[in-house]
């Protein structure tokens, strides 16, 4: 076999795609990016009604710290009670 | 050389000491590190050993690229048969000890027999001796390391240690080296213990030599710099592991007293940010530090601020810790985490067994199956601090009706506890679960289920499944070396396309540990870390060994097959709940409570699961029990295994 010392191995070419300064709605169907503004402690998700608390690992990386609890534990206990359960 | 390193074969009942060369053919069929330690464990024990009898060999290795120009090459390797699961017992933990063991002269130690009285085991510069160790019986692991070092004069010396636990049996004993580098899984100080194997000491000052120089070094700026520049390692070197749990913890995916709950909700105290500012107020602002050779320096350092043990100086705590000591028993304090992490760490014990343990016991004692006559007195609820970090002492030292069961091991414990007790265990091949819940993410549950050495999350997880990416990127992973173009899904609640996520991570994983680097520098948590493409070229600088991506492929799935073998000949069986591919009955049965908002109600679908286990031996080239079908054995070169050639 030949090294190719130049050429791009796949996960280098997939740098490309990475996003700075997003963060994800946890909620698995619903995903929304979402764009805090620089050093924002909250953020809502505008599709799903989810919230989230959010830390700022520097200037351009945020991430969810955890959902506001509150919030949280009112939708989990509103989805509960339509499905009959506790 | 890096190929150069050998083998030696230590024998503890007769004192004998042989050294060998790894044959090269050997290599390019295994590699290095776990891998070629599974091909020496299914060559160096017989059917049926006594996990903790003298016939069980412990392996002990580096992995093919330990000590050379490659970055995060830290990784020592551990495998025994089992005596938590019976099973095949495989653990792996970071630090500076396999380069120093490469230094020394040596990739790959087998232990076998068992000595008199305490030993340990001490190599330098190709030289092996067996020591005295009665001095050190009854130490810490952190006392050993310093007795040891101070004994030989030398501070440099690199000691792999049991602590009391692995002295007393527990099961789940962990081996240990620094202040918290841990192989933590499936008991492997527990067989050290049995082997009256206090430690494994080092010192090496042997070159290894690399094959291209110049172009190792140049290649490795390029592979820092994909590495350093991830969002999750950015991540990781601020708030290290526990920001998994974070993140986990806050979509619902987080075990949480037992498996009652999904999410350990007002969980503030011991989110990593939390954690991270307590390493600043005790240790600075510079507290993150790392393991050989690696730029992530993912491991912080605190002092515990309060409570019994304040002042004392720990690392950590990792996600596993978090999960242990916070969520599971539903303890939402800090200094219980810090404390907790810190105990295990000086006894040697698997913190994310011993969480799990007690959590089952918690939620046992709720329901009226143990009673406080059973507990010795001890308030064993959930949420009780004082309660959990008493009853990691004791089953250290196995004080009390119950420790004492509990240091056996989950199955083992409810076969004397009884009382349907078992269907509360969450555990697989009889070991318990990461504090993951994967009723909301099918391709870890089938992770879970399938791993080789017992529930696990770093043997086939497909982590980044939760990343929500778009297909063309997962098919640009999960399509090479090997063509894939069955179905992929960018949602992780759904199960067509998992299989081959899981069977590709199965091999990235294996081919990891063969070369002796860091998870995190592949595609564990972050998706466009180095893999398969990537590796041959640091094999070739650093080795000269030539190889491609498909070969790399291949030697992984020839590892995961011996695994595979071993386990089928101590009695793995696919839908047996103790010894199989199958998970406790609350995945398919008891949906989640907590979490986002589609992730309360999730759970399981038994018969979608099975599905997923069908199609995933398909790729294995398993048949429908999970037996590997002999044109499976003729490609991978394994029909004729045990073959003996080392």
């Amino acid at each position: 076999m030949t090294i190719d010392a130049d050429k791009l191995s796949g996960a280098e070419s997939l740098r490309a795609t990475r996003s700075y300064g997003k963060i994800r709605c946890h909620n698995p169907t619903c995903m929304e990016r979402m764009v805090p503004e620089p050093g924002a402690k909250h953020a809502k998700c505008p599709t799903c009604a989810m919230e989230y608390r959010i830390y700022w690992v520097n200037s351009t990386l945020p991430r969810v710290r955890g959902p506001v609890w509150e919030v949280n534990r009112k939708l989990a206990e509103e989805k509960l009670a339509k499905m009959g359960g506790k | 050389m890096a190929l150069d390193r050998k083998l030696a074969i230590i024998d503890l009942s007769t004192g004998k000491i042989e050294t060998k060369v790894i044959p090269l053919d050997l290599r390019k069929k295994f590699l290095g590190g776990r891998a070629l330690d599974a091909y020496l464990l299914y060559n160096h024990t017989k059917k049926g050993c006594d996990p903790l009898g003298p016939g069980n060999t412990l392996l002990i290795s580096g992995g093919i690229l330990t000590a050379t120009c490659a970055s995060a090459t830290a990784r020592t390797h551990f495998m025994a048969k089992s005596p938590l699961t019976g099973l095949l017992g495989s653990a792996n933990m970071g630090g500076f000890f396999a380069p120093e063991l490469a230094w020394a002269g040596f990739h790959h130690l087998v232990i076998k027999g068992k000595a008199k009285k305490p030993v340990y085991i001490y190599i330098h510069n190709g030289e092996i001796e067996i020591r005295d160790a009665a001095y050190l019986w009854g130490k810490t692991t952190t006392e050993t390391q310093w007795a040891i070092r101070e004994e030989m004069g030398d501070e440099e010396i690199k000691s792999c240690v049991i602590g009391p636990a692995g002295e007393n049996l527990v099961t789940f004993a962990n081996i240990m080296t620094g202040i918290k580098n841990a192989a933590g899984r499936t008991g492997m100080g527990c067989v050290m213990g049995s082997k009256n194997l206090k430690a494994v000491a080092v010192r090496g000052t042997m070159d290894v030599k690399i094959a291209h120089p110049v172009e190792a070094l140049e290649f490795n700026k390029r592979f820092i710099e994909q590495i350093t520049s991830a969002k999750v390692n950015q991540t990781q070197g601020v708030l290290g592991t526990p920001f998994i749990w974070g993140a986990t913890n806050s979509w619902g995916g987080v075990r949480t007293r037992n498996f009652q709950y999904n999410q350990c909700e007002d969980s503030d105290d011991i989110e990593p940010e939390r954690i991270d500012e307590i390493c600043t107020e005790t240790m600075g602002p510079h507290h993150m530090t790392g393991c050989f050779g690696c730029q992530v320096h993912c491991r912080a350092q605190y002092k515990i601020p309060s409570g019994l043990y304040a002042g004392k100086y720990d690392e950590g705590p990792e996600y596993t810790s978090l999960g242990a000591f916070g969520g599971e028993p539903d303890c939402k304090s800090a200094v219980t985490v810090l404390t907790g992490n810190h105990l295990v760490n000086q006894y040697g014990m698997d913190n994310l067994e011993i969480g799990s343990l007690i959590a089952w016991a918690m939620e046992l004692y709720e329901k009226g199956i143990l009673t406080s006559k059973q507990t010795d007195g001890l308030d064993l609820k959930f949420g009780n601090d004082e309660a959990l970090l008493e009853m990691i002492t004791r089953i250290c030292y196995r004080k009390g009706w119950l420790a004492d069961a509990l240091a056996d091991g989950g199955i083992p414990a409810s076969e004397k506890i009884g009382k349907k007790s078992f269907d509360y265990l969450i555990q697989v091949k009889g070991m318990n679960n990461l504090h993951s819940d994967e009723r909301g993410t099918p391709a870890l549950a089938l992770n879970s289920a399938t791993a080789s050495r017992g529930s696990d999350h770093l043997r086939s997880r497909p982590a980044i499944d939760l990343y929500h990416l778009p297909e063309k990127v997962l098919r640009r992973i999960y399509g090479n070396p090997v063509p894939y173009d069955g179905p992929l899904s960018s949602d992780h609640t759904e199960y067509k396309g998992k299989p081959w996520q899981v069977f590709w991570q199965e091999n990235c994983y294996m081919a990891v540990d063969a070369l002796g680097i860091c998870k995190y520098h592949t595609v564990f948590l972050g998706a466009t870390l180095p893999n398969f493409d990537d590796w041959p070229k640091v094999i070739y600088y650093n080795t000269g060994l030539e190889m491609t991506p498909q070969e790399i492929f291949e030697i992984a799935e020839r590892s995961n097959m011996v695994e595979r073998m071993f386990n089928l000949r101590e009695g793995l069986t696919r839908d047996d709940l103790k010894k199989g591919d199958m998970l406790n009955h609350r995945y398919f049965d008891e949906p989640c409570r907590r979490g986002a908002l589609d992730v309360v109600g999730a759970k399981i679908d038994k018969k979608k699961f099975m599905k997923m286990v069908d199609e995933l031996y398909e790729f294995k080239g398993l048949d429908k029990k999970g037996i590997p079908k002999p044109e499976t054995l003729k490609r991978l070169g394994l029909n004729k295994e045990p073959s003996h050639q080392l």
